[in-house]
């Protein structure tokens, strides 16, 4: 009766109720940002006391800012091209592979995710010091593959567990050769947990703040860094014009991921 | 022949010792060289710099400067959590119950808020929350205060932001365990004689337990380490360990202390997720989704 | 019988200390139906990897036309293979399942596509060939895996209990085309099942593997009538287990009751004397009729009638339960329950181990 929905009573009522403002809580900011990017008042007055696009021509006459939106894009799609290689690799051996030290090698592979972020920041930081990686495109990829190899492992782990090992073996058996079967067969068959791997790497490098502040040197900086230098000084409305466009991007991304869950056989 | 099949056994069994670890070299190797080793050279220089040894430890712990951004570290972490938890249980019971389309609808609205930019909902926070921003505006336009509540740059602004990013964290495995939970174990229950109370207390909390744990645990241990949603809407009076460890290398350049601070971190964090791991198994503390 | 087609010499596989299968050894001739029948982890899978090459034995060669195959890797070693669990690629349609082997084998279009044709002719699916698995039922799918696996006409096919997770009526509908197909294409199969019935159903010769080691190689004829041990006796059919003790002076048993049974087969028994263990088959018996030996009295305490035959239970005079199936025209006086009966059987069908 606790998991009757219809037989809840006047619990019905207080849960709907929460949930109802915890949605408005969770949904509240994001909409007062896209709101506020189309309002005029500098100082993000609410409700706008007129409309206008004047923030997004800021933000399109500001090179800076375009320059970040390309390196947070380079970055991210490297990392997520890199990470889902390391990660299927990793992910095979995980999954298939049979020797001593197995499961601590896999807590080390997870480990990024769950330490705290300003730990491996620092680290990086003061190790980059050394190999002059700080504030160069290199040092960003290093840096946000590794973030992103945990999400990446875990997606691919995932589908490469749930498939079948008897199906390569039959395509072995049908004459593929051992690597030939894996390309023909198995990397198809994993194919949703290797794209769930490439958006979920490019997003942790997308969004990655820590690192990058500590790494980002005035001619590289990504989107997340110049947002939070910015940020430091005023809640200039230009930034959540920036914020709506991101906001955009995650809304496309979410219906994407859907079309896609929607389109992959049951 | 004899020979012949010896030698081939021989062959066959050399690498088997290894089978299967060399695809994950690859990834071992970056690792090893971009995160084992800086993260153990950090630590290391806790107890080489300025000079060998533990003054840094006995900095950090004798101190009172640094032992107040510990206490209000483990406050912080504290109060989210179980803000969080507050919250999201009724959530991710309505989740787990409500008519297919309330739920996705309130599912898709989490989802959204989970993947948007984090410096997005933090900037939101800081326009919500600002002496001029909507939140005391309206609040006075109502009436209700007469000059503007202080909600930014203290704890108050850090809760109510550290809370918003929190939530999906908890009720995405909460939910997941109380959906997975069986009808007809309540049914006996009450069949049993128990009413609602007892139902709740003695059958549907002790069965979510895991989802609470998994959730609580993540929850927490995040926000001990938290550093941009702190640095932007906390105030210097109630620093984090994460700030404080930032605030060491940038602007003190003190190597030594900052590598003593991040042990405590990552011992701690670390720490817990272990415990975790012996609890709940290595799914749960793995569990991103 | 002529130069063997497939051979397996003295096959071992251990894992550690665990030994799952120990000497195996085994002759087939081309386009025999051979079955591997055993229980579950008695080593029947084991033999049938080290075949197929996804392992290696411990010990021991298999040789195909009198080669060596061990040396070859699975995928040259052209054999096809039906695994238990649904192997179909999931992102090919059934068409391009079963053109898959032609494909890596490099073979041009217009034979793949005539190829792939044939074979769904051949299992009955030619209307399927753009489905994809998810869309198909178990039975389907295995036939689909079927036609997949005799696509590039290898010599030998193999099949690990294909239809064990399917539901009786399709196993045994299946059952019938893999024989039509089998004889179809003179394919030479080496089967798996822990299914008596079918092994007894589609097979040449079985193999009834137990802990390892075959225990008994033969016709279902040769299993069922006379098996080379207890165990065998167990496993084919139905079977009453008595105790006996054996004379060897005039060759006979004694039954705890008194019973002597005289000219039993003993060729199983070792040299020694006194108490044996004799096996009867339920169907062997028939109601005494007055002069034969031996004479087995007991009592009646169940009876079920089941149209071809009549299943009683008989108490014996020394409280063993006896499963006893008479025929139609043993019939005639109807035996009922509590009724005391007088047995009789051929001492050639009695065997004692
Ligand atoms: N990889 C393995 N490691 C250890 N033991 C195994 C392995 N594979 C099979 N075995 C053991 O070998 C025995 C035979 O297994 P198998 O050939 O699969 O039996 P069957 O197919 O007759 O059911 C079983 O006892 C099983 O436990
Ligand atoms: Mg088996």
């Amino acid at each position: 009766m606790l998991l009757d929905f219809n037989r809840l009573g006047g619990l019905r009522v207080a849960l709907s109720a929460i949930a109802f403002l915890v949605g408005a809580f969770l949904l509240l900011p994001i909409v007062v940002i896209v709101l506020l990017s189309f309002g005029s008042s500098r100082y993000l007055q609410f409700p706008p006391p007129a409309w206008t696009l004047r923030w997004y021509e800021e933000l399109f006459d500001n090179p800076d800012w375009l320059a970040s939106f390309a390196t947070s894009f380079e970055i991210a799609v490297v990392v997520a091209v890199a990470a889902t290689l390391l990660g299927l690799m990793a992910s095979f051996g995980l999954a298939r592979g049979r020797f001593p030290g197995k499961e601590a090698l896999r807590a080390l592979f997870l480990t990024p995710m769950v330490m705290p972020v300003v730990v491996l920041a620092v680290a990086l930081y003061a190790f980059f010091l050394r190999l002059q990686l700080n504030g160069t495109f290199v040092g960003f990829v290093i840096a946000h593959t590794i973030i992103a190899l945990p999400f990446a492992i875990i997606s691919i782990s995932n589908a490469l567990e749930g498939f079948d090992k008897s199906i390569e073996d039959a395509a072995v058996l049908c004459g593929a050769s051992p690597l030939e079967a894996k390309l023909r067969v198995t990397l198809p068959a994993i194919r949703s947990g290797l794209f769930g791997a490439a958006i979920f790497s490019f997003l942790a490098s997308w969004d990655e703040v820590v690192v990058a502040i500590f790494m980002a040197s005035p001619d590289l900086q990504t989107l997340p860094v110049r947002i939070f230098s910015t940020l430091q000084q005023d809640l200039s409305p230009v930034i959540a014009a920036v914020s709506s466009i991101l906001v955009a991007l995650t809304v496309l991304l979410m219906a994407v991921a859907a079309i896609f869950r929607r389109g992959k056989p049951a | 022949m004899t020979t012949m099949t010896l030698t081939r056994e021989a062959a066959v069994r050399a690498p088997r010792r290894m089978a299967g670890f060399w695809p994950t070299s690859p990834a071992l190797m970056l690792l090893t060289v971009f995160f084992v080793a800086p993260v153990l050279g950090l630590l290391l220089r806790s107890v080489l710099e300025p000079q060998p040894g533990l003054q840094n430890y006995v900095e950090v712990f004798g101190s009172t400067t640094y032992l107040r951004v510990f206490v209000n570290t483990f406050v912080v972490a504290t109060i989210v959590t179980v803000v969080t938890l507050m919250l999201a249980f009724p959530v991710a019971w309505f989740l787990a119950v409500a008519p297919r389309r309330w739920a996705s609808l309130l599912f898709a609205v989490i989802l959204l808020s989970m993947w948007t930019n984090l410096l997005t909902r933090t900037y939101a926070w800081m326009v919500l929350l600002q002496r001029t921003g909507i939140i005391n505006k309206t609040l006075m336009g109502w009436g209700l205060i007469a000059s503007p509540l202080p909600l930014i740059n203290n704890l108050t602004g850090v809760t109510v932001g550290m809370t918003y990013i929190m939530l999906p964290f908890m009720v995405l495995p909460l939910q997941s365990t109380i959906r997975s939970l069986d009808p007809a174990t309540f049914r006996a229950a009450s069949l049993c004689g128990a009413n609602r109370l007892q139902v709740f207390t003695r059958v549907f909390l002790p069965l979510a337990v895991p989802g609470i744990g998994a959730g609580v645990l993540m929850v927490f241990v995040m926000s001990l380490g938290y550093f941009v949603t702190p640095a932007l809407l906390g105030g210097t009076s109630n620093m984090m360990l994460a700030e404080l460890i930032a605030q060491l290398v940038q602007s003190l350049l003190n190597w030594g202390l900052a590598g003593a601070a991040a042990l405590i971190l990552l011992v701690v964090s670390l720490g817990i997720y272990a415990v975790q791991f012996r609890f709940f198994g290595f799914k749960a503390a793995g569990e991103v989704e | 019988m002529t130069r063997p087609f497939l051979s397996i010499r003295n096959i071992e596989k251990t894992y550690g200390r665990v030994v799952a299968v120990q000497d195996v050894s085994l002759d087939i001739a081309q386009g025999e139906f051979v079955t591997f029948l055993g229980p579950s982890g008695s080593g029947k899978s084991t033999t049938l990897y080290a075949i197929a090459g996804f392992l290696q034995p411990t010990r021991g060669d298999v040789l195909l036309g009198g080669k060596s195959l061990l040396s070859v890797p699975s995928n040259k070693r052209n054999i096809g293979m039906v695994f238990q669990r649904y192997t179909l690629f999931p992102h090919l349609s059934v068409a391009d399942n079963v053109a898959f082997p032609l494909r890596v084998r490099r073979q041009p279009k217009a034979e793949i596509d005539a190829k792939v044709a044939a074979m769904l002719k051949l299992v009955r699916l030619e209307t399927m060939a753009d489905r994809m698995p998810a869309q198909m039922s178990g039975g389907q799918q295995q036939r689909v895996a079927l036609a997949r696996a005799l696509a590039y006409d290898p010599p030998i096919l193999l099949m690990d209990e294909p239809l064990s997770a399917l539901d009786k009526k399709l196993r045994e509908e299946i059952q019938i085309e893999i024989k039509r197909i089998h004889n179809e294409t003179g394919v030479t199969i080496l089967y798996v099942t822990h299914d008596q019935e079918e092994a007894l159903r589609l097979s040449d010769r079985i193999a009834l593997f137990n802990a390892g080691r075959i225990e008994q190689l033969g016709t279902g004829h040769d299993l069922y009538e006379k098996p080379a041990s207890r165990f065998v006796a167990g496993f084919i059919g139905n079977s009453n287990f008595l105790h006996g003790k054996l004379s060897r002076s005039d060759r006979s048993i004694t039954l705890p009751d008194g019973t002597a049974i005289q000219g039993v087969a003993l060729d199983k028994v070792g040299p020694g004397q006194g108490d044996v263990s004799i096996m009867i088959r339920p169907d062997h018996f028939r109601l005494h009729n007055g002069e034969a030996a031996p004479r087995l009295v007991g009592t009646v305490t169940d009876t079920t009638y089941l149209g071809e035959y009549t299943q009683l239970t008989v108490l014996t005079a020394w409280g063993g339960a006896l499963s006893v199936r008479l025929p139609p025209d043993d019939r005639a006086s109807p035996v009922e329950k509590g009724q005391s009966i007088a047995l009789t059987c051929a001492p050639l069908d009695v065997r004692a181990f």
